[in-house]
Parts: C-alpha cells; structure tokens; sequence
C-alpha cells in the first residue's frame, strides 16, 4: 500500500491552531543529542570557532536540501542537484574572472542557466512521463557539459565582493546563514501560506486525484523542478564565495547530502506533505556531526561509516512500520492471537 | 568433421593475415632508441636528428594546472625541430578513455608518446603493447608499475620525498626547538602524501609533533573539505605553529577561519600558486605568524618527460636524471631563492614558478 507523507505523519503535539510534526521533533531532538555528545566527549566541536567554520556549510546543504526537497515531495529524486551546483560556482567565478564589476551579469547568467535546467527538468519527467531519476541523470551530463564549455573545467578565484557577500560574518553570524534563513522563509510560506502551495502538496500526495479535481498538475511538477535549480543556483553562489578557490565539480559531494537531509526531515520519498523546517535542521544536524567526527580525529572510513548510519537511522525511524516489528518480534498482536 | 575444415582454414589464415599485419606495423620490436647518439645543431643535447612525432597524453585535463603542464609539455617539444607533429589526448578521468587514447596513437604510427598515468597500474597494459609495437613510451609522474626497458622507455617520477624533505629543513628553520605541525594532503591512501611525510620525518625530530590522523589529514584536495577539516583542527587545537599542505591554492579559501576564529593564521609550508602568494601579501601584516615557504608546484615534471621522449626518438642523448626534483620556490623569511611572489593584475590560478611564461600560462587557461 502506498502512503504518502500527509497519512503517515502523525502529530504527537497538535492543537487545532499548533501543530508539530513528529518528524521535526525526531531531527530536533537528534539535533540536540549530537551537540549536546559533542560538548562532553569532543568540546572543541561545539566551539566558537568550530560553529563559524560549520554555518556556511550547513546554509549551502540546507539551500540544496530544500532544492530538492521540492522534488522529493512531487515524488521525484534530482540528481541533477551536483551539476546544478558546479554550473552555479562555475558561471560566478570563471565569467567575472576577479572582476567585481563583472559579477552582476554572472549571476544574471547563473539564474538563466538554472530556469533552462529546471525548465528542462521538468518537461522530461512532467511531459514526456520520464523517470525523474533517469532524466535528471542525463540533464546533469548536459550541466557538467556547460560547465567544461563555460570554462574548459577550470573555475577562477572568487571575486572579492562574492566571497565578502558569501564568506564575511555580520553581526558573528555567517552570512550565509541569512541567506539559508531566506531560502526558508520563501519555501516555506510558498509551499505551507498559499493557495498554490497547498495544490503543490495535494499534486505530490495524489498526482490522479489531484487531476481528478482540475488542478494543473505538470505545470507544479515543471515549477518544483524550475525552483529548485534556483535553489541550487543559489547554493553554487554561496559555495564559490565560501570556497574563495573552488573546483568545477564542486556540486558532487552534495548530491548524497541533499537527499539525506530530506529523508532525515521526514519528507516521504513518495511525495507529498514537505517539511522544509525540518530539512534546514537535518543540515545542520549533519554538518555538526561531521564536525564532531572530525574532532574526535577518528578514521576517514569511520566517518563515512557514521554518516551512513545516520542516513539509515533516519530512513528506518520513518519508513519502518514498528508496531508490526513490535508485534513480529514479542509474536503475539493486541488481539492476543499469534502468528503462523 | 570435413564440414569444419573450410573454416578452420579460413580462421588460421585470418589470424595469420592479423599476426603479419601486428609484425609489419613496425620496423623495430620494441621502443625504439637504441643505435648511436646524433644531435640537430642549435637545439638542446636531447634533440637528435631523426624526424619523429609525439603525443602527450593526459588522463585527466580539467584544471589550470593540468592546462599549465600540458602547454609546458607543447613548448618543450617546439625546442627541437627534429618533432615534426605534436599531439594531444585529454582522458577527461575516464580510464577506458585514456586507455583507448594511447591504442588510438599507436595506432596511428606515432613515434613518442608521454603519458600522464592517472590510473596508474590500469594504463600498464595499454602502455605496454605501445612499447611492444615500437612506440617510445615515457609514462610520468604518476607510478604505473612495469620497469622500464620491458614495459616502457623510461618513467619520469617526480621526488615527493624531496619536497617533504624541503618543507621539513625549512620548517627546522623557522622552529628550531621543535613545534605543532597539521599536514593535510588529498584522498585517503595517496602515495604523494606518504612519500612527503616520508621526506619530512628524515628532516624532523620527535620534537615536532603532527596533530593531523596519521599519516595526513584527509581533504581530497577539495577545498570545500579542506576548509571543514581545517576547522575541526583549529578548534581542537589551540597551537598549531605550522600547517603542511601539498596543494597550497585549496588553502585559500580555508586559511580566514583563522582570523575569524581571532587567531594568527601560522606558518605555511605547501606548494606555489598565484592565488597563495597574493593571499599572503594581503594578509601578513595583519596576521603576524604568518611565514610562506613554497616548493614548485611541479608543472614542469614533464618537460623532463619530453625530453627523454624525444631523445629516444630522435636519437638525440636521454637527460642523466629520470626524476624531477621540484625546487623551492618562495620563502618569506629568507627570501631565497625568491621572495613571495603575486601578480595581482593575473589570474590566481597561474604557477609562477613554471618555466612557461605567465603570458603563455594565461592564454594556455583562456584557450576555453
């Protein structure tokens, strides 16, 4: 049986006026542990220090998190998410090539390329009934083809105003972070504040019922694809600006992350009810423990290793019916009767 | 059974037809080379008097510096007239890519190749048949296995040991009583790494203590991931006197945790870059233990690697090294053999301290 996000999230703190889904309250909770474990067996990843360095990493991973959080919850995985980033960093750093004056139309072309690859994105799979995986795999070759075409794969140094936007602290707070804040807030009150928003949701949660109904299904389908490269273009910008030096392939390693901190925001890879929230907390949750890793100086394999564990974790907390483990395990269900 | 016999000869004769064509393709068995020593007046020793061709060969060519090394490469070979076409393959890191690209030269009857080996042990094979045919084949830089003189001509290696062993004196230097050291290098495993912790620990004591995992501090040479494990080891360290990396440009990025962690960026010993030595000109007078000491990058590894080509090939006298020793470059301190060097005006993603002009070196990273 199949069952989408809205069903299977039940509310453990509801109120008709407040309601909290259980998923944000599992990632703050883990959230908390992971810090709260880092100040008593690794302080220094709970330093000053160590939260300035975590904070722009963790903004780039939730911009790119709610990126594809917007697919994820029209059913569909994006993993066209690294070339998205890596044209972004690309386009910002090698057209301006150190020159300030030059950045404004990088980042107009940035954008362009990101509605093409969106645009692209979403008529595959809305249109053309495409595999999401399978056709945001193919437009990722074309954005890395881009990406050697805009620049022979040689990105440049970030222009100074790009990495003081980027990289400078206001107030001792990363930039970045507001502009991680910002993303949410648009997320947010898109998806959870209008009208539209709630057919988005609908759209994901029953793509024929909400035809049924009238809704405009592939034009929401082709939008989420089209925000999220936006979003992702986004996150490119950031990470050029942060990374001062960065790579053309700069997007690779976020392409795990970003469906990892979906999965561990509760969003059901089914589609459906979105949690952007949660999301920009998984973030956070799994950059400070890759900081926590770190400090504890254990091997590379092992931190690997705990990262995919938590990914497992977050996807079994969800995804697993455990009062049907419950009952296969003690063998007898609430009846009293047992199992062949 | 008397059904079979037709084509049975007609598969022997196939395969004899194939063996004469694998034993004509070439005048001589294996690489050529051998016979006197001849020399085209005007150009260095190593340019015999043979007519030859080459292709330089890149398992992956993606990033200035490759763009760098290749135009390097391009500008050794127009040192000898004797190289009558000069040709190049980008692996684009794709193994089979590169594999298929030294077949397809051989192929084609070129005389020399050299062949940056990025996949190492994986390119023997298709090195060796190269070899086999007749090809002068000068793997470089990265270990493919074999001998030389049975798989290939000759490899050209370059000396991580002697790099190690560069930052390690100069870091003596500047610490005589010993120090904290951080040591980042690329993907876990990586024997450059190795061999540079190798080079560093014939120079340094017990009295130096590296606060990196052992043996280095894994960042992939992604700055990204530099800039991460950098923070962790600042906050977990409260003294670190020298930080060791053998990619200095991906410290860019990661060397202002310091400062907004309120602390002197501290020493650097790694390898040149423009975009390094511009940032260490911004930013020493506001960061007091900030010292530089670069060695070269390396660029100019295959130029030796040309050189033993085409003398191979063109019967000219092979260089007496087969490992390139990359030189210091820029020390802070002493100033020897150059100060730090920056051109503001240029990209940060020349090498200074390649023997390629930086005109050339601009115009080699704008070819896309």
């Amino acid at each position: 049986m199949v069952s989408d996000a809205t069903t299977r999230q039940t509310t453990r703190w509801s109120s008709p006026r407040f309601r909290v889904p259980r998923s944000f309250g599992a990632i703050a909770i883990a959230t908390v542990l992971v810090f709260a474990l880092g100040a008593v067996v690794a302080p220094s990843s709970v330093s000053h220090s160590a939260i300035i360095g975590m904070v722009p990493f963790a903004a780039v991973l939730a911009i790119a998190g709610l990126g594809q959080l917007l697919v994820v919850q029209q059913g569909g995985i994006d993993l066209s998410v690294a070339g998205g980033i890596s044209l972004a960093v690309v386009v910002v750093t090698h057209q301006p090539d150190g020159d300030d004056a030059r950045l404004g139309a990088a980042v107009v072309m940035a954008i362009g390329f990101a509605i093409g690859a969106g645009l692209v994105n979403g008529l595959l799979v809305s249109r053309l009934r495409l595999s999401s995986i399978i056709a945001t795999l193919g437009t990722n070759s074309l954005l890395y083809g881009a990406v050697f075409a805009v620049s022979g794969g040689t990105p440049r140094s970030t222009t100074r105003l790009l990495a003081g936007i980027a990289g400078d602290l206001s107030w001792g707070i990363p930039r970045s972070a507001f502009f991680a804040v910002a993303a949410l807030a648009v997320v947010w009150v898109l998806t959870k504040k209008t009208v539209a928003g709630r057919r988005f949701e609908a759209i994901g949660a029953n793509r024929a019922a909400a035809r049924a109904v009238g809704l405009r299904v592939h034009v929401h389908h082709t939008l989420a694809f089209v925000w999220a490269q936006l979003l992702y273009c986004l996150a490119g910008i950031l990470l050029a600006g942060i990374t001062n030096q960065p790579t053309a392939f700069q997007g690779d390693s976020l392409l795990l992350p970003s469906v990892a901190v979906v999965v561990l925001a509760g969003t059901s890879l089914l589609g459906g009810r979105g949690f952007p929230v949660s999301t920009v907390i998984a973030a956070v949750f799994l950059r400070e423990l890759q900081q926590l890793v770190l400090a504890l100086g254990v091997d590379t394999s092992v931190q690997t290793l705990v990262q995919a564990i938590a990914l497992a974790v977050g996807v079994a907390l969800y995804s697993i019916h455990w009062s049907s483990v419950r009952r296969w395990l003690f063998g007898r269900n609430p009846s009293g009767a047992t199992y062949p | 059974m008397k059904r079979r016999r037709p084509v049975s000869l007609l598969a022997a004769t196939f395969v004899a037809a194939l063996a004469s064509i694998g034993c004509n393709s070439r005048s001589s068995s294996t690489g050529a080379g051998s016979g006197e020593v001849t020399h085209l007046a005007g150009a260095p020793d190593w340019c015999g008097t043979k007519k030859a061709t080459l292709a330089q060969l890149d398992g992956f060519g993606g990033n200035s510096w490759r763009l760098v090394t290749t135009a390097s490469g391009e500008d050794e070979v127009k040192k000898c007239a004797s190289v009558t076409s000069y040709q190049y393959a980008n692996g684009n890191g794709d193994t089979q890519k590169s594999i298929s690209d030294i077949q397809a030269f051989a192929a084609k009857g070129v005389d020399a190749m050299v062949v940056f080996g990025d996949a190492g042990q994986a390119m023997l094979p298709a090195i060796r048949s190269a070899y086999k045919a007749g090809v002068v084949v000068v793997p470089y830089r990265v270990e493919v296995g074999g001998k030389a003189g049975v798989d290939y001509t000759q490899f050209v290696g370059a000396s991580f040991v002697n790099d190690g062993v560069s930052w390690g004196r100069w870091i003596k230097s500047i610490l005589p009583r010993g120090g904290n050291l951080l040591f980042l290098s690329g993907p876990k495993g990586n024997s450059q790494g190795n061999d540079e912790l190798k080079g560093m620990k014939t120079v340094l004591d017990d009295s130096y203590k590296f606060l990196n995992e052992a043996p280095y501090d894994v960042t992939n040479w992604d700055p990204a991931l530099t800039q991460t494990v950098l923070t962790a080891e600042i906050a977990k360290n409260p003294k670190i006197d020298v930080i060791v990396s053998d990619f200095g440009p991906s410290l860019v990025g990661a060397l202002p945790v310091f400062t907004k962690s309120g602390r002197s960026i501290p020493a650097i010993a790694t390898s040149d870059g423009n975009a390094l030595g511009c940032f260490w000109k911004d930013n020493q007078a506001a960061n007091p233990d900030f010292k530089l000491f670069t060695v070269a990058t390396g660029n100019d590894n295959v130029r030796l690697a040309v050189d033993w080509a085409v003398a191979k090939a063109t019967g000219g006298k092979p260089p007496e090294s087969t490992t390139f020793e990359a030189p210091s470059f820029e020390d802070s301190v002493g100033g020897k053999p150059h100060s730090v060097e920056c051109e503001p005006s240029l990209p940060g993603d020349i090498y200074l301290s390649a023997q390629l002009p930086k005109e050339a070196q601009v115009a080699a990273i704008n070819r896309k």
